[in-house]
């Protein structure tokens, strides 16, 4: 714990000043990079630690998303108060569809949550408020360093929370259902609450950045709001840096990013194409993920 | 009428959808792996499809055997130095699957987006339609139909009478008892893999008929596929072509009703609801 902190004060610190040293597009893809690890630490709690893949956190970012905006154009909250409320509507509402979705396993889960984000996108775009297809515009209320300093912060969060559910009985007790449910249940661990509560964690962090991205944007729409691209990076970040560790998804998101980042300035024709080659080269080399196979190579010359 | 039309429009889509499930589903019943890439293997047919058909204006029809031995080609590189190279070891196979299958789609799309760039198309040929007692039925779509449910019998006499179709069934139904029977478990996975995928492709010429695509909309025809044959059971071949009837019709009679933004989400909607409350399907076997 004081090595961890040795390190990470000075980083901590770095990010804070960051904003005031770095010009526009590093600033912007300082944020990106937040944002994506942020994303991916979310989705690492119900997918990594419980072991219940899922391809549609996003619904949770977009819902956050939309109340955010909603009560800001509606309610002239200001927009940090707004995207607080958007995390915890984001919450409350994955407890209901946790308790639902959750029935469903291994591939069904991942593809009904897939279907679950998609529907979800139909269905406020349906809404007459949410000004549908077209989007909502924002009155101005934030600037990109309020809302990278947001995003950090939930980020961090983000890490501290699943620093804790490592060592926790909690985490524990997910892992248990993660590798054998039925045992984990027989062991007394009530698995259904359990896995509602890891859900609806790994919907409150995805809420919350969701209502910082907004102000990055100036608008909603939903294609914005339920990008699926915005999800499925996340989730490829938190596999290759490593699925259900504290660190993997810090690695791989910090990583990704850049290479993602840098492949679309150079090659914007073939992006997508050595980003999927690379990450299907990397499953086969490094089949679980960055940090174990680093951390495993240590623990071996040690 | 109304209602005879939409049932006509969905039977017709059903029959193109029915074929894509079915090459979903032997990969499925074989080796227990949700392919990911599926629709992004039946998208990049199409494109290539309505691309060929740009620039001679050759019978789509024709590249069918170009298109199915491709992706047979692929579907066996593929199994053969990705999928068979996953470690077994990892705490869930299916998860490890799941992931490979996930980034071979990425990089398909890709390549579809590299290769044909990111328009949507379709081969705009057979425009007309025939009238029947005041039905209407376009000719693009019913050949479609044809041809997809010609391909769809073929594979299930294929299936059914020969030897490798045999092994295929067998291992689907019990890996280690076709081990005991001495069947290569192994090479009927490479086959099965292959044969889906070739299916796919072929199912993607007949879509490059009916439907307007970019390689980027390769999810859309995974998530087709997916719940087609979750509606009709995992495994089962009647229950896929039930399935995509009935996904057919939902989809024709949703966008009527309920408007071309809502009817997006029939598919989804009836995945979840069908996985839901009825797991092994229509017509699936109660096991597993």
């Amino acid at each position: 714990m004081r090595r961890i902190l040795i390190i990470a004060i000075p980083i901590v610190a770095l990010l804070a000043v960051a904003p005031n040293r770095l010009n526009g597009y590093y600033l912007n893809l300082l944020y990106i990079t937040v944002l994506y690890v942020g994303l991916a630490y979310g989705w690492n709690i119900i997918s990594g630690y419980a072991g219940y893949f899922s391809f549609g956190q996003i619904a949770f970012f977009g819902i956050g998303a939309y109340a955010t905006g909603l009560i800001v154009v509606n309610l002239q909250w200001h927009w940090i108060l707004a995207a607080l409320a958007g995390g915890l509507i984001a919450c409350a509402l994955s407890v209901p569809m946790g308790y639902v979705m959750l029935r469903l396993r291994g591939p069904f889960f991942a593809m009904g949550m897939f279907g679950l984000a998609q529907t979800s996108r139909v269905v406020i775009t349906a809404i007459p408020a949410t000004g549908g297809g077209s989007g909502l515009f924002l009155p101005p209320g934030s600037d990109l360093r309020s809302i990278y300093y947001w995003t950090l912060a939930v980020t961090l969060g983000a890490i501290a929370l699943t620093m804790w559910i490592d060592r926790s009985a909690f985490g524990l007790r997910l892992q248990a259902l993660r590798e054998d449910e039925q045992v984990a249940g027989t062991l007394g661990i009530d698995v259904t609450l359990e896995k509602i509560y890891a859900f609806a964690l790994s919907a409150l962090i995805p809420g919350l950045l969701g209502g910082g991205y907004i102000w990055f944007l100036t608008y909603i729409e939903p294609d914005a709001a339920f990008s699926p691209r915005l999800d499925l990076q996340s989730v490829v970040m938190a596999i290759l840096g490593g699925v259900g560790t504290v660190w993997g998804p810090l690695v791989g998101g910090v990583l990704m990013t850049q290479i993602a980042e840098a492949l679309w300035a150079r090659f914007p024709q073939i992006y997508l194409m050595i980003f999927g080659g690379l990450l299907v080269a990397l499953l086969i080399v490094l089949p679980r993920g960055i940090v174990p196979a680093l951390t495993s190579r240590i623990r071996r010359s040690v | 009428m109304v209602i005879a039309q939409l049932v006509v429009n969905g039977v017709l889509l059903g029959g193109v959808l029915a074929l894509s499930a079915l090459g979903f589903n032997i990969i499925f019943g074989v080796m227990r792996v949700v392919n990911l890439a599926h629709g992004d293997f039946v998208v990049l047919s199409a494109v290539f499809c309505a691309v060929v058909f740009a620039q001679t204006n050759l019978n789509p029809l024709i590249l069918l055997p170009l298109t199915g031995g491709a992706g047979f080609v692929l579907g066996a590189l593929v199994h053969r130095y990705l999928l068979h190279r996953l470690p077994g070891e990892i705490a869930s196979a299916e998860a490890s699957s799941l992931t490979l299958t996930f980034g071979l789609s990425f990089l398909l799309a890709g390549a579809g987006l590299a290769l044909f760039g990111g328009n949507y198309r379709s081969v705009p040929f057979l425009t007309g339609a025939y009238q029947l007692d005041g039905l209407s039925f376009p000719q693009a779509r019913l050949l479609a139909f044809v041809a997809a449910l010609a391909l769809a019998v073929v594979l299930g006499l294929f299936l059914r009478f020969t030897a490798i179709g045999r092994a295929i069934r067998a291992t689907s139904q019990n890996v280690e008892g076709a081990l005991a029977c001495g069947i290569d478990t192994d090479r009927v996975r490479t086959i099965s893999f292959a044969l889906g995928t070739a299916v796919a492709t072929a199912s993607g010429t007949l879509m490059s008929f009916i439907y307007n695509l970019n390689p980027q909309m390769g999810v859309l025809f995974t998530i087709n596929a997916f719940a087609i044959v979750v509606i009709g059971g995992l495994g089962s071949y009647t229950g896929a072509v039930v399935g995509a009837i009935i996904l057919g019709l939902a989809q024709s009679f949703s966008s009527y009703f309920a408007g071309a933004t809502l009817s997006e989400a029939a598919p989804y909607i009836l995945f979840i609801l069908i996985s839901l409350l009825l797991p092994s399907g229509l017509l699936g076997r109660r096991t597993a």
